[in-house]
């Protein structure tokens, strides 16, 4: 380990904020110890990223700074920042006893020890402090490992769905307790509400027939607004007691679908404009077929004109009124020899 | 915002349950309940009175659906001039037209081009 540690430049504030967080509990703390323990794990993490696209570094402060919040000592917060090196990166446990002494390096190995422990051990130590520290040397290593999951819990967002509900669920059963046992309470009660909470939101999955109905309709709205929909129904759908008033609910919102997508779809105007797209252009195509180039512009015109005629009279806020005129239009067309347009912009009134 | 929504019955019928209440929120399936409508009815006048700016709608508080142990519900109240913009339009919806308009029982008036 005789590398020069190279800072890299984003890492400056990184390091700032940690210090900042240790500063607050701990002002005596050993700066100059931490920081090289922090540039020891920049550089051996250099170009490794989290799943959520952040370098990799970002998570082994994150560590650090949830156990400088909880007070924890000098040793712990270097082993934090180093806990990932020796299974991560070509860095060796040697290395870390050389650089960082026994106490760091024991640390860092009781860590990655844990992963491998059986689990009536973990089982057991979840429960009672004394198998706890039996089963990992060392308190201090069960410490950094809980605080560990928690920022794992923490951004479990960026992982796959059955990972999410895996983590969670280990969570619960293992780290909750055992933070409880080593009296991270503040921790575990952070662990338990995070991981509780995504368990919930996969336990909303579609479930019932209902559900599923719903969940496929919503493939009708703005894909930016699936989601919500989705996850507004299936909780409604989820209060209702009997299956036969939740099929109701589902066929009724079906039944609304339209309604809702014609909403979403900014006041209708993208379908008006496909159907009516489609409708010009089957017009054109079947005149073309029937009588060749001028009857399908013929035809395409009169197409344009009654749909430019019927938009206006339907987006009216005065529908009865619109056509009235329209009507009347239409009544004094005779008199007036030419055809005249309901509005001057319709296009086709020389047809 | 968008323009006003138009003021069909079953709007006024959302709005009116609504001001019962104007501060309070309320999710869609009790709309359902207290207005009678169906659900698909309920949903899209919901979204049109969003767009226009006079309810907004937000996802529950982790504590209240934690505690009571079902998924997050999506609430919706009234926004700031909401529920006074739904008053007016409840009650000019309730006024009684000016002039009758042409059609059934009402006598066409004479209109220009209409003579044989």
């Amino acid at each position: 380990m005789n590398q020069p540690y190279s800072l890299a430049s984003h890492g400056s504030e990184l390091l700032s904020g940690l210090l900042g967080h240790i500063a607050d509990v701990r002002p005596d703390a050993d700066t100059r110890r931490i920081t090289r323990a922090y540039e020891a794990a920049a550089y051996w993490h250099e170009g490794q990223q989290r799943r959520s696209g952040d370098p990799y570094i970002t998570h082994p402060v994150a560590v650090a700074e949830i156990l400088a919040d909880a007070g924890e000592d000098d040793q712990t917060l270097c082993a934090a920042l180093l806990h990932d090196v020796t299974e991560d990166t070509p860095c060796t446990l040697a290395g870390l006893r050389q650089e960082f002494g026994d106490d760091v390096a024991g640390l860092v190995a009781a860590v990655v020890a844990l992963d491998a422990a059986p689990a009536d051990q973990v089982a057991a130590a979840c429960s009672d402090s004394e198998a706890a520290v039996a089963l990992a040397g060392d308190r201090r290593a069960l410490v950094i490992k809980v605080a560990d999951r928690l920022h794992n819990i923490r951004t479990l967002r960026h992982l796959p769905h059955a990972k999410q509900l895996d983590k969670s669920r280990q969570a619960l059963d293992i780290m909750v307790p055992l933070a409880r046992t080593l009296g991270m309470d503040a921790i575990g009660a952070e662990l338990e509400s995070l991981a509780s909470a995504t368990l919930r939101r996969a336990r909303q999955r579609p479930g019932t027939a209902s559900g599923h109905l719903l969940a496929a309709t919503t493939a009708l709205l703005p894909a930016g607004s699936r989601a919500r929909w989705r996850e507004e129904w299936l909780a409604e759908l989820h209060v209702l007691p009997t299956r036969r008033e939740r099929a109701r609910f589902a066929v009724q919102i079906v039944a609304g679908i339209g309604r809702l997508a014609v909403t979403l779809y900014q006041p209708g105007a993208l379908l008006r404009q496909v159907s009516s797209a489609i409708l010009t252009a089957a017009v054109a195509a079947s005149g073309l077929v029937a009588g060749g180039w001028r009857t399908a512009m013929a035809m395409t015109a009169a197409a344009v004109a009654v749909l430019g005629t019927v938009t206006w009279v339907l987006r009216s806020d005065d529908r009865t009124r619109r056509l009235t005129e329209l009507i009347q239009a239409v009544r004094a067309a005779p008199a007036s020899q030419a055809r005249p347009a309901p509005r001057e912009s319709d296009p086709g009134d020389g047809s | 915002m968008s323009r006003n929504p138009r003021m069909t019955l079953q709007t006024q019928l959302v709005l009116r349950v609504m001001l019962d209440k104007p501060d309070a929120h309320y999710y869609g399936l009790q709309l359902r309940e207290e207005t009678g409508l169906p659900g698909g009815t309920i949903y899209p006048i919901m979204a049109r009175l969003e767009q226009a700016g006079w309810v907004t709608s937000s996802w529950e508080d982790p504590a209240e659906h934690v505690t009571e142990g079902r998924p997050r519900r999506h609430y919706y109240r009234f926004a700031d001039k909401g529920a006074e913009q739904a008053r007016d339009a409840v009650a000019r919806a309730y006024r009684p037209r000016k002039q009758p308009r042409p059609g059934f029982g009402v006598p066409w008036p004479d209109l220009p081009g209409m003579s044989p």
